[in-house]
């Protein structure tokens, strides 16, 4: 009789400890339903990916109703997903194509910055100069058409620099990458025999390199760069600070001008000047290759690519109230968060056509 | 007791319900093999009508120009420049399984042997249960360390001294390259399919009839003689059959390869260290980019790649099974 009472006050302890932890787990979920939260998902670029990460935790704490997820997936998933609606914001460093723009009329190219990309490389001993390289000698490199680092080319862009006679190993990138994009339209731009053979895109036929290595996204770069002794890659500006750590070089690059620069936001400022004038009502222009004596010559916008036509109207208020939060110069283009990733502020011009584009979104 | 359980079933099989239940399951997997190629070749039956069978010898996969506009091209709508083909694919996945096989396969053999008659009974248990476990790892974890710890000491310390002490051998020479590559692949295939033949190796060897290897032993043979000599031999259907089961997870392999192989884009490799790409892995690093190509040419190709790979898997079961029935008819 003892052993049953005991079996039965024990069910009844079990089920009351059940049903508390059941209650607590309602309660917890409780405040989260009674407003109901709108979830976001951006997808892309991982040139942008940073800014994002920067961007949603302050977002999300002014405006709780909102959950915004980030991943940096590349700008080739970013479109892709923006079109099928599986991602609400796809970020790229690219905009579309024409005939993606003829198959999906409804999807907006929206820059939310402009970004910045550089080219690094691994060479032993000249890490901590600023190699000058320019756009037909890195489509020769990418081509194969030069070998060795000790290259006559290369050699006359870097007089009384010793270079290594030593194959060179590029680094591209193996996904659908708005990295590759700008960086194959400047090859395009500045190389007429790459512009003829390989062209520019989120994905190119690169030319085979014996040798030559992909890797996926922009960490992906920097990791094959760092344990490959020789290599070269185009890398995005926002991940300046790991490639500092690893010690890794970064060139010079030749301008329409025929001027060296680095990378910095000033020479960003001054391409920029020189190109968002000429911006279209769909936004859907390339910043490569400015003319000007201090134009850096790989700089783009960084798109969000959104659809007019979104399922609720609650998603399409939410990603507005977002997307003009981002653009603004006291909200997401700051200077605090912008100077973090070493882009450029949207100069006031091309955010007023953002900001019409962004009210076309249902 | 065997026969109460055979009229069991012949009773059981005489009710239709079951009988329909039971054909149903059985056949599930073959039908839905059977579906699988048939849907593969439906969806990319476009792209198979374009590339015809350069697709599987040349070395050109090319996307075209995705930012200029669709063309015509024998009947099918193409970006401009657009070319499929897949050899270096084809080399990459076989080359790189056949090697990862070649360095499992003695370490494996090995490591079943020691585990099951080199240890004392007491240790025999938990080593055991280690290996189990190496076997059920993710792949992906395999491809993280291969990634952060296997290429960069390939690349700066084994490979440089491979190259230095095999400068005579042909595919051994040559540029050490960077730690990504063909034989960093390999080892981190074949670390994942060692445990995996081990284990089943292991428990092979304990079923073999203890009354030969006695008899082994009274001829005066030692303790490796009788593994080699009698054990072994008796072991061919399992190691053939276990060796397809791991060559098939090494042809399969998506994750692991693509963080190491170095991806090679429309080339093959001039030596052992040389960058890489297989059919698996490169389907999964090029989804995204051939879903920008507005005709859908890109993702079918992708899609017969596919194809390609789940013909080649079936084959190579295929000669297993021969070569186990060749083996049971001597």
């Amino acid at each position: 009789m003892l052993y049953r009472l005991k079996k039965e006050i024990s069910r009844s302890v079990k089920g009351a400890v059940m049903l508390s932890a059941l209650g607590l787990a309602g309660l917890y979920a409780l405040p989260a339903s009674a407003a109901p939260t709108i979830s976001l998902l951006e997808t892309g670029s991982t040139l942008l990916y940073p800014l994002f990460n920067l961007w949603v935790p302050v977002y999300t704490k002014m405006n709780p109703g909102v959950q915004i997820t980030t991943q940096g997936t590349g700008s080739g998933t970013g479109i892709a997903e923006a079109i099928s609606g599986v991602a609400q914001i796809g970020a790229s460093d690219a905009y579309m194509s024409d005939a993606q723009v003829k198959m999906h009329p409804e999807i907006l190219n929206i820059p939310l910055a402009i970004s910045i990309q550089m080219i690094n490389y691994n060479v032993p001993g000249l890490n901590n100069i600023h190699l000058k390289l320019s756009g037909p000698v890195l489509a020769g490199i990418y081509s194969g058409k030069i070998t060795n680092w000790d290259d006559a080319a290369i050699a006359k862009l870097n007089p009384g620099v010793k270079l290594p006679n030593h194959k060179i190993i590029p680094i591209h990138r193996t996904d659908g990458s708005g990295d590759t994009f700008i960086f194959t339209t400047y090859l395009s731009d500045t190389t007429p025999a790459w512009s003829k053979s390989v062209g520019y895109s989120t994905t190119v036929s690169w030319p085979a390199v014996p040798g030559g290595i992909g890797a996926m996204g922009n960490p992906g770069m920097v990791q094959a760069l760092k344990t490959t002794p020789y290599g070269v890659a185009y890398i995005g500006i926002s991940w300046k600070k790991p490639v500092e750590e690893a010690k890794l070089g970064l060139a010079k690059l030749e301008n329409r001008d025929g001027k060296f620069l680095l990378p910095t936001v000033e020479n960003a400022k001054a391409a920029a000047g020189e190109m968002v004038s000429k911006t279209p009502a769909d936004e859907r222009i390339s910043l490569v290759y400015a003319p000007g004596a201090k134009s850096y010559p790989i700089i783009n916008y960084e798109y969000a690519i959104v659809s007019k036509k979104q399922a609720k109207p609650e998603v399409a208020a939410a990603m507005k109230k977002f997307l003009n939060w981002a653009i603004d110069s006291k909200g997401g283009n700051a200077p605090h968060f912008i100077t973090a990733v070493n882009f450029v502020p949207l100069p006031e011009s091309a955010a007023a056509l953002s900001r019409k584009q962004i009210a076309e979104i249902q | 007791m065997v026969e109460s359980t055979n009229a069991c079933g012949i009773i059981a099989m005489k009710i239709p319900a079951f009988r329909v239940a039971l054909i149903a399951t059985a056949s599930f997997l073959p039908l839905s093999l059977l579906l699988l190629i048939v849907f593969l070749v439906l969806y990319s039956w476009p792209a198979i009508q374009f590339n015809q069978f350069d697709f599987l010898w040349t070395n050109d996969w090319n996307l075209g120009n995705l930012y200029g506009n669709p063309v015509s091209v024998h009947g099918q709508q193409i970006m401009p420049g657009a070319r499929y083909g897949i050899w270096f694919l084809v080399v990459g996945t076989i080359v790189s399984s056949v090697l990862a096989m070649l360095i499992a396969m003695p370490i494996a053999i090995g490591s079943a042997y020691f585990l099951s008659e080199g240890v004392r009974k007491s240790w025999a248990g938990p080593l055991s249960l280690f290996v189990d476990l190496l076997a059920a790892v993710p792949s992906v974890v395999y491809g993280l360390w291969g990634y952060a710890l296997l290429v960069p000491l390939f690349g700066q310390t084994i490979f440089p001294f491979m190259v230095k002490t095999f400068s005579f051998v042909p595919f051994l020479n040559g540029s050490a390259g960077s730690g990504y590559g063909l034989l960093t692949a390999a080892f981190v295939l074949a670390v994942m399919i060692i445990p995996l033949i081990s284990a089943t190796l292991r428990e092979a060897i304990q079923m073999t009839e203890p009354a030969l290897k006695e008899a082994g032993l009274s001829l005066g043979l030692n303790r490796l003689e009788v593994f080699w000599h009698i054990t072994l031999p008796k072991l061919k259907t399992v190691l053939i059959g276990v060796g397809i089961l791991a060559l098939g997870r090494a042809l399969g392999e998506t994750m692991a390869v693509l963080m190491v192989s170095g991806n090679a884009l429309n080339y093959l490799p001039n030596n052992i260290y040389a960058p890489i790409s297989t059919m698996a892995a490169f389907i999964a690093s090029q989804l995204d980019s051939a879903l920008q190509d507005p005709t859908n040419m890109a993702v079918e190709a992708l899609s017969e790649i596919a194809l390609v790979l789940l013909l080649i898997t079936i084959v190579v079961n295929i000669t297993a099974r021969l070569m186990l029935w060749m083996e049971r008819i001597r």
